[in-house]
């Protein structure tokens, strides 16, 4: 008879703690990036409760009575467990601008017109539900920001350029690392290193009347060669990394069957390397995407995407929910691209070897 | 035959010129976009709006009635947020030194905070922070029922505040690494440790963080570098002069007194100030890398 080996308790309660432990930590990392997502779909009257609703409402329960000036107006409120009144008017034009943009659940007129008929024919008061838009806070981000949407697609221009740039430029001289020794290799790598560690902002300052004598100044292209000079630096460092993982006899092979080194690289080394390519370029995007203050500097007219959001958070005060969306649409690219390269994460920190 | 000895050393001197063509790119793209601007930075320091050598633009950035105090947060921020970030990420690696179920899970989560963009951390503790903000709901929803005015204290409070957002964000990935460097330690190291009679200290002390010396070193100096450039969400928080550092006075020389004469000076300023502050950190930690000769494999 086979007997299984009994669990003693002490390592169950062992395990237990550890698990309770690491959640623990897990919750705590994840709080403030919960509340951001959970108050981005927050109505404006929501967002400005106290305290705030966990969770955002999927719909709103409306009452609807008599008032002084026309019809009162009531929504629900969870916390209190009451209706409360936050309208009273005769214009339903008005009403239903209230409901879309504050409560956040859009009521057509002519339905405000049928719940009116309802009132007036006895019922009192009249109670009805609406579906919330959970949207509506990215749909005005994008729609009230000035040049969200441009800026956006200034973003995307940006980071491709920077990818390119860094990719063509920094993957030569990392495969030139991995596969040959020449005078002059560790002072190069070092201050590829070096470069990479200095701070940005120091070359965006000088960079403002070099750009401008070039007519970069305050284009997407002035904005991805300097974000091109730390990536280039990442991309070096990444890349030769990978092509010392891929075997120089793989080449040497193909070499023998008559491929000449440039179409042996192209056939083998390129798309084995692919998927660190990748990565690189995820980085090259990441540091593009992310990046503030060289922006903010180097830009006027026609900024990032990233400066808006930061404008919007400068002046937030009265757009607290608003402010969490565009927050959070800066926030997603960047948490994707990192799941993608969240193996490579080390490499950021400069724990590569070459 | 010849023409054969002539094409074999061609190719000699092509084969021996392919390295040098490869890497000529970068050379000469960091001669312009990196070499140019920061010796251009450097000479406009030295120069009057004449063109005439002075040292007068020091002198305005030194006696700045806001330089001592970006100094001295800056310093205070760096000294603070480096050791206790080492201390609690050491700390949480060794406890959950070991594969789980889920750990790669839990290892994603930990990078999203390091992960996020500046201006999403800033729209995060924003949100957070203000009188009716998630953290006194929060705590609300926990019994305490007193709002917190968590940005009208004391400049240490702000300070503090400050510090903890940036463990927040910083911790869980030093955790990473340092927990990378726990895992490339042999089992036999501190088996042996405590085979001869260790403790769980003396183990600690003598074999485990002596193994981690390469790992902690890249990690404490990367987070220097990048705490003496914070300043995005003390702006965000308190906007600007309230809680001055030095990149946040480049900033705001550069952006929100851009008309003055001395705007620029004084941005270049500064900016050669951090500059200059940051190449220490980095040759420091190409020193301990290795990279002038000598321990050239130590951090393999």
């Amino acid at each position: 008879m086979i007997k299984k080996k009994p669990t003693s308790l002490a390592k169950i309660i062992k395990s237990t703690i550890f698990y309770l432990f690491v959640t623990t930590l897990g919750v705590g990392i994840l709080l403030p990036a919960f509340f951001l997502v959970s108050l981005s779909f927050l109505s404006t009257r929501e967002a400005y409760q106290f305290p705030l609703p966990l969770l955002p409402a999927l719909s709103a329960k409306y009452s609807l009575t008599f008032g002084d000036r026309g019809y009162l107006l009531s929504v629900y409120d969870d916390f209190d467990d009451e209706y409360q009144t936050v309208l009273d008017t005769a214009e339903l034009e008005k009403m239903s601008v209230y409901m879309r943009s504050q409560i956040g659940a859009p009521y057509d007129i002519p339905d405000i017109e049928d719940r009116i008929a309802e009132l007036e024919s006895g019922t009192d008061p009249v109670y009805f539900k609406a579906r919330k838009n959970l949207l509506l806070n990215y749909d005005l981000f994008f729609k009230v920001t000035r040049d969200a949407v441009p800026a956006l697609i200034r973003s995307l221009q940006i980071a491709g350029m920077t990818i390119v740039i860094s990719l063509s430029i920094g993957g030569m001289a990392g495969y030139a690392f991995a596969r040959y020794v020449f005078i002059g290799r560790d002072a190069l790598k070092f201050s590829v290193l070096f470069v990479r560690m200095f701070p940005g902002v120091a070359i965006a300052l000088p960079m403002v009347i070099i750009l401008a004598n070039m007519g970069f100044y305050d284009q997407p292209i002035g904005l991805s060669l300097v974000y091109s000079v730390g990536s280039i630096a990442l991309t070096v460092w990444i890349t030769a990394s990978i092509f010392m993982g891929i075997p120089e006899s793989l080449e040497e092979a193909a070499q023998v069957f008559g491929a000449t080194k440039f179409q042996a690289f192209l056939k083998i080394t390129f798309p084995l390397a692919l998927p660190g390519l990748a990565a690189a370029a995820m980085y090259a995007f990441l540091g593009a995407w992310n990046e503030t203050v060289s922006a903010i500097i180097l830009t006027q007219f026609n900024p990032t995407f990233a400066v808006v959001v930061y404008q919007t958070l400068l002046g937030a005060v009265g757009h607290v929910n608003l402010a969490a969306a565009g927050g959070l649409a800066m926030a997603i690219p960047s948490v994707i691209f990192t799941f993608f390269i969240r193996r490579y994460i080390n490499q950021m920190w400069g724990g590569v070897t070459v | 035959m010849a023409v054969a000895i002539g094409n074999k050393s061609f190719r000699n001197v092509w084969s021996k010129a392919i390295p040098y063509l490869l890497i000529l790119p970068v050379v000469v793209y960091y001669a312009l976009f990196w070499v140019r601007p920061v010796l251009k930075t450097v000479f406009e320091s030295f120069r009057d709006t004449a063109g005439q050598f002075t040292l007068q633009n020091y002198a305005m950035v030194f006696s700045d009635p806001d330089f001592i105090p970006a100094v001295r947060n800056t310093a205070i921020i760096v000294v603070f947020s480096v050791t206790l970030e080492f201390l609690a990420a050491l700390f949480l690696a060794i406890l959950i030194n070991r594969k789980f179920v889920g750990s790669s899970f839990f290892l994603f989560v930990a990078m999203v905070p390091m992960a996020l963009p500046a201006v999403a951390v800033g729209a995060m503790w924003l949100t957070g922070l203000t009188a009716h903000g998630w953290l006194n709901s929060l705590l609300f929803y926990l019994g305490v029922s007193k709002k917190i005015y968590w940005l009208a204290g004391s400049e240490w409070a702000l300070l503090a505040i400050i510090i903890i957002i940036d463990a927040w964000q910083v911790i869980p990935s030093v955790m990473i690494i340092l927990l990378a460097g726990l895992q490339n330690i042999p089992v036999e190291a501190e088996e042996a440790g405590y085979v001869f009679g260790g403790n769980f200290i003396t183990v600690l002390r003598k074999i485990t963080i002596p193994m981690l010396q390469s790992t902690i070193q890249t990690a404490v100096i990367l987070r220097l570098i990048s705490a003496i450039q914070i300043w995005l969400i003390m702006v965000l928080l308190m906007g600007f002069n309230r809680l001055p550092v030095l990149v946040e006075r480049i900033v705001y020389y550069h952006e929100e007194v851009p008309g003055l004469d001395i705007s620029f000076q004084m941005a270049s300023g500064y900016t050669i100030i951090v500059s200059v502050i940051v190449s220490i950190a980095a040759l420091l930690y190409l020193k301990v890398s290795g990279a002038f000769g000598g321990n050239q494999e130590a951090r393999q």
